[in-house]
């Protein structure tokens, strides 16, 4: 029986690489993977809590964060691809002509 | 079907009309535009009549959800603002036939946010608000609409990311998903505020709040007028009125904690805002920088955490989003077929169509808050609230970034009234923008003259200290 803490350290870790990677990484796609690990760390956390409480909202928050998830992905794969079609790179310090 | 949830009801039900009817009619006929419009109409009578129905909260579905004043109130600024997008954009070559969908299932997660009281209905709510908008941002209509999409879907995958790691926190601190059952009694105190912090940061990005802005004027600029005129007025109301919910219903007893960290973003946001707003030239981008400033100015009714603060910052919605609406509807219009026009497009405004130069000093002049305009009323009252909070350094903020403000604002208008630079096209009144700036200036002056009406909603609605 792990304890609840470790779960909930390893999904800190799972979190802090996902961060990194949207901070660091330039490919979009690599970025959109790292952002939906930073869910998923989350979604763990959720279960890992959920068992500490013996409570199911927690579990429910999963799969809702899950299902969620797979949304997000369909479009943020279309809006990739879409991308990607007119450029034919994919590099995020390429895409510039709007500057913040 | 509860009998309460009849506005989102509706809208829903009008998203699936919308779909059935490019499904059956194809993309000869459109009948999606019509057919969103009375889905929002429709939700608008049901908002009105829940508005007279029931005056004391009702808590639904164990308690996640609650239908109260404040929820019906922001349904009713959702809807406006979606119904305006839709007939802004009321264009089936350029915006498309799928726009009025999403527009209307973004406005669902908007009125979900209203009456959010729960971890899993705010989480819901975000994603349902965000995810029609990647689309709309990405979907064709300038020349960088698919690196605003982009922009906007990692950036938004990345905030909900710590959005919902905030969450996680909150609810292994506090042991609930409840907003109004976070006790101070059974929380672990660490969890909580590390949780909180990474919630707030969730929350303040989709509202555009300095630290978190960047992304604001490159999707605006990128997107399309009505879905920039949706992400003006609509997301900022969803997102301020979750950071009620979620700051007052699940935070009421450490105001001292959150509230000095809120008043000092706000009054950053209000002063970058505006002064990023000064050399723009893109009237969008222009824009852009007045709602981070307008996002500042609503933090103070947060900040300074009292009933008058909460209802000043609903009141200011109205005023603001009746300025964006008309703002956009002028910069629509001179636009024509481009997608995107600069100040100096401007010019000369005054001699082509006095009419819309008209309706143009109305709007800016609500943005800049002069009197007799519904901006300078949303602004005392947010003075007022602050000033009765006892925090002076909101007050100071609040008049030095409308003074700058105004000088941001002024450029467009004397632009306005120079002389054209060369013979340009008579400007062409397309009949929803010109419903749309007839509804936005007539709110505009009415609620600078006589806003003892929508003053008595608001009372009625932002007054949820009721729980504690």
């Amino acid at each position: 029986m792990i304890g609840a803490n470790w779960v909930v350290a390893l999904a800190g870790a799972i979190f802090a690489v996902g961060a990194v990677g949207v901070m660091i990484r330039k490919n979009p796609l690599i970025m959109f993977m790292s952002a939906e690990m930073m869910w998923n760390a989350a979604a763990l956390a959720f279960v890992a809590y959920a068992r500490v409480y013996h409570a199911i909202n927690g579990q429910v928050m999963a799969f809702l964060i899950i299902g969620t998830a797979a949304a997000e992905v369909g479009i943020g794969l279309a809006i990739i691809v879409a991308v990607y079609h007119r450029r034919h790179r994919l590099d995020i310090d390429e895409l510039s002509s709007l500057r913040g | 079907m509860n009998p309460l949830l009849w506005p989102e009801y509706s809208v829903l039900l009008g998203v699936l009309a919308c779909l059935a009817a490019v499904m059956a009619l194809g993309t000869k006929r459109s009948a999606e535009y019509p057919v969103s419009i009375v889905a929002l109409v429709a939700s608008a009578v049901f908002t009105v009549h829940g508005w007279s129905g029931h005056q004391s909260p009702v808590a639904l579905y164990g308690q996640t959800v609650i239908i109260d004043n404040f929820s019906v109130a922001v349904d009713g600024l959702v809807i406006l603002a979606a119904a305006a997008s839709i007939l802004l954009g009321w264009n089936e070559r350029r915006s498309g036939t799928d726009f009025p969908a999403l527009v209307l299932l973004a406005a669902l997660g908007m009125m979900v946010l209203g009456a959010a009281n729960s971890f899993l209905v705010l989480f819901l709510g975000i994603e349902l608000l965000s995810l029609p908008l990647y689309i709309l941002a990405a979907s064709p209509g300038t020349s960088a609409s698919g690196e605003a999409g982009l922009k906007y879907l990692l950036l938004g995958a990345f905030s909900s990311g710590i959005l919902l790691f905030g969450l996680a926190l909150l609810y292994g601190g506090s042991g609930t998903m409840i907003f109004t059952a976070i006790g101070p009694a059974h929380t672990i105190a660490p969890l909580v505020a590390a949780g909180s912090a990474l919630t707030l940061v969730g929350l303040i990005f989709k509202l555009g709040v300095v630290p978190f802005h960047m992304w604001v004027p490159d999707v605006y600029e990128g997107s399309s007028m009505p879905v920039a005129h949706f992400m003006a007025f609509g997301t900022k109301v969803g997102a301020a009125a979750i950071l009620m919910r979620f700051l007052f219903f699940g935070f009421y007893l450490s105001p001292g904690v959150w509230g000095p960290l809120i008043g000092y973003l706000g009054v950053l946001t209000m002063i970058v805002g505006n002064l990023m707003a000064l050399p723009q030239n893109d009237l969008k981008r222009l824009l852009a920088y007045s709602g981070i400033g307008n996002a500042g100015y609503l933090l103070i009714g947060l900040a300074s955490h009292n009933v008058t603060g909460a209802e000043a910052m609903l009141f200011y919605l109205l005023p603001y989003g009746f300025a964006v609406m008309g703002a956009f509807a002028v910069v629509t219009m001179v636009a024509g077929e481009r997608s995107s026009i600069s100040v100096k497009d401007l010019a000369g405004l005054s001699s082509r169509s006095p009419a819309l130069s008209a309706f143009f000093v109305v709007a800016m002049l609500s943005l800049a808050g002069i009197p007799l305009t519904g901006g300078f009323v949303g602004k005392f009252y947010l003075l007022q609230a602050a000033l009765f909070a006892n925090q002076p350094g909101l007050a100071v903020g609040l008049v030095l970034a409308t003074l700058v403000g105004m000088g941001a604002y002024l450029r467009p208008l004397l632009a306005s009234f120079g002389h054209p630079a060369q013979s340009l096209e008579p400007i062409v009144w397309p009949w929803g923008g010109a419903l749309v700036l007839a509804v936005a200036t007539l709110g505009t002056i009415g609620l600078g003259v006589y806003p003892a009406p929508i003053v008595q909603i608001v009372s009625h609605s932002a007054n949820f200290f009721w729980l504690h």
